[in-house]
């Protein structure tokens, strides 16, 4: 029992950094009708940033994300300008999974180059460190990197729905032709959106760096977890996309807690095959449609 | 001066031309409706004025100026503003921020929340209904509070395409009583209807599109008494005997319209 409450614990704190990685990709769909599978690259991207800011100029990975965040925040509006916007809307669904995992790809190479295959990990003082809370172990980063992750999610939250440009994003992902007709400048909102959603990648990535070991090659497990997380949730829905990853959290780390780790890897896969035969439309999604 | 006047426009989706070249005017503070079979390209005349959809030949003249070739934003700048077939509600947000978001361009929350109020007053459903999920409304309540909304602007000219489109009877005459009590307001309306008697009552002016291109521009009363534009477009009469010859196709039910409107993506 003790073995499995640690678990949910460990589970818990990893949902929520999940929570905050499968946003980017939620509010990427919403506001494009594009599946972002470059995600799990820009996350890892990030990683490298705060690894490099860490190890040359001995910049703290939470400090550190002053100046990533802004940085991907840019990236991803350009990203958005120059390879999903040119793709005409019909086809921009289907269009968008070819563009963007070329762009996945693009940044594994660029990574491979510069900081060859070697797995990296940054250590701070405090990587190691934990607390004893009743008799369970709480490693202090991964709680750290869960309250970023909450409060980040808190801050986007309040951006969707209490400022001009939020409220627009929302009325873009509800009904993109009445937004239009209400005078917002829809492809503007989507490229504010798509930074957005990039910018969730600078806190993951930090998060991400400090508490697992990772290569250039890494974003093709984080992608395929995001995925599975934001099928699960519903694809689209905020909402649902953090319920799901707090449950895949949960269950990853239970597992690989009571059976092994192999089996909480292929937890993802057959979760995500089961739902898909029982419930195409997710296990939280109202529907694919706006729900932001 | 007209307010608003279509000259020879052209416009279509990809291939071929739906609208092949046409004249409509719009006189200040008329109502005018536009009626037509399915398909004629009623809906491509509103967007063409909206700016959702940019005619290939041809002018729009809004107050003298060519606007055929502004973006939606532009066109509500002037005063247009367009409640499309669809439904166009925000659906998870509240009545509330719905009328709220009809005054987005004025990028000012205490003139836009004056205004809400303001027509609160006029419509009972925002009043009432304010803090609802818009899109837990019934259709005809939609459309109610899209009308609403779309008096944020107190724009000048309001286009409607097929208000009461799909909806159950009382709330298609709770529609178009509400369209009714616009008249005399100051604004000029084009209400496009395929319940077409209901529209040409409530109208000053009634234009019959047909195969993309305006057929007859009348007073609505003419129109309404022309036996010819019964037979063809209004559809039967209840008459007495209970039986009509010539009786046009029946549009599509309701939900295969939806279906077939939604995938609607108008190309600039
Ligand atoms: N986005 C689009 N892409 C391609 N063709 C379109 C598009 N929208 C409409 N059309 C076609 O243009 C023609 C006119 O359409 P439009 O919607 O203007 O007709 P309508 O008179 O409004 O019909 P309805 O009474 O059904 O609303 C139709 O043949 C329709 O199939
Ligand atoms: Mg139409």
């Amino acid at each position: 029992m003790h073995l499995v409450v640690q678990a949910v614990i460990l589970g818990l704190l990893t949902g929520g950094v999940y929570a905050l990685m499968a946003s980017g990709l939620t509010l990427a769909f919403g506001v494009m009708r594009v599946i972002n599978v470059a995600q799990g690259a820009l996350i890892i991207l990030s990683a490298y940033l705060t690894y490099t800011l860490f190890v040359h100029a001995g910049l703290d990975p939470f400090v550190a994300l002053l100046v990533i965040t802004p940085g991907m925040f840019v990236l991803g509006m350009l990203l958005q300008f120059v390879f999903i916007r040119p793709l005409r809307s019909e086809d921009r669904e289907e269009l968008s999974l070819l563009v963007t995992w070329a762009i996945a790809l693009g940044i594994e190479g660029v990574l491979s180059v510069v900081f060859k295959t070697t797995y990296r990990s940054v250590n701070t003082g405090y990587t190691n460190a934990t607390w004893d809370v009743g008799g369970y172990t709480i490693t202090q980063v991964r709680f750290y990197g869960f309250l970023l992750s909450v409060a980040i999610l808190g801050l986007l939250f309040l951006a969707l729905t209490r400022t001009r440009i939020g409220r627009a994003i929302r009325a873009v992902v509800q009904n993109p032709v009445s937004a239009r007709l209400l005078g917002i400048e829809t492809e503007r909102v989507a490229a504010v959106g798509f930074g957005l959603s990039a910018a969730t990648a600078s806190a993951a990535g930090a998060v991400y760096a400090m508490v697992y070991p990772f290569n250039p090659n890494s974003h093709y497990d984080l992608i395929s977890l995001l995925l599975t997380i934001i099928v699960l949730g519903g694809l689209g829905s905020l909402g649902g996309a953090i319920l799901a990853a707090l449950f895949m959290g949960v269950a990853e780390a239970v597992l690989a807690a009571t059976i092994s780790p192999t089996w909480a890897k292929l937890t993802f896969f057959v979760a995500l095959l089961t739902l898909l035969l029982i419930r195409p439309q997710g296990l939280f999604g109202v529907k694919a449609r706006g729900a932001i | 001066m007209s307010l608003l006047q279509l000259e020879n426009v052209v416009a279509g989706y990809g291939f071929g031309d739906v609208l092949k070249g046409i004249d409509l005017t719009l006189e200040r503070e008329t109502i005018t409706c536009l009626i037509g079979p399915n398909g004629a390209g009623k809906s491509t005349v509103l967007k063409t004025i909206s700016g959702l959809l940019h005619p290939r030949h041809g002018s729009v003249r809004f107050e003298g100026e060519d606007i055929a070739r502004r973006r939606p934003r532009a066109v509500l700048d002037l005063g247009i503003v367009q409640v499309p077939q669809e439904r166009s509600l925000f659906p998870l947000m509240s009545v509330w921020e719905n009328m709220l978001m009809g005054a987005y361009i004025l990028n000012d929350h205490r003139e836009a929340r004056r205004r809400a109020e303001s027509l609160a007053e006029r419509f009972q459903l925002v009043r009432d209904r304010r803090t609802e999920r818009a899109g837990s409304l019934s259709g005809g309540e939609q459309k109610l509070v899209e009308i609403a909304r779309a008096l944020m602007l107190d724009p000048k000219l309001l286009l409607f395409d097929e208000p009461s489109a799909g909806l159950a009877p009382q709330a298609r005459a709770q529609v178009f009583e509400v369209l009714g009590s616009l008249r005399g307001g100051g604004w000029t309306i084009l209400l496009v209807e395929q319940n077409a008697r209901s529209g040409l009552s409530i109208a000053d002016c009634g234009a019959v599109l047909d195969a993309g291109v305006v057929k007859l521009e009348k007073p609505a009363t003419s129109l309404l008494a022309d036996p010819e534009v019964a037979r063809l477009y209004l559809g039967a009469r209840r008459d007495p005997v209970g039986v009509s010859t010539n009786r046009p196709p029946e549009r599509p039910a309701a939900s295969t319209r939806v279906t077939a409107t939604r995938k609607e993506k108008p190309v600039e």
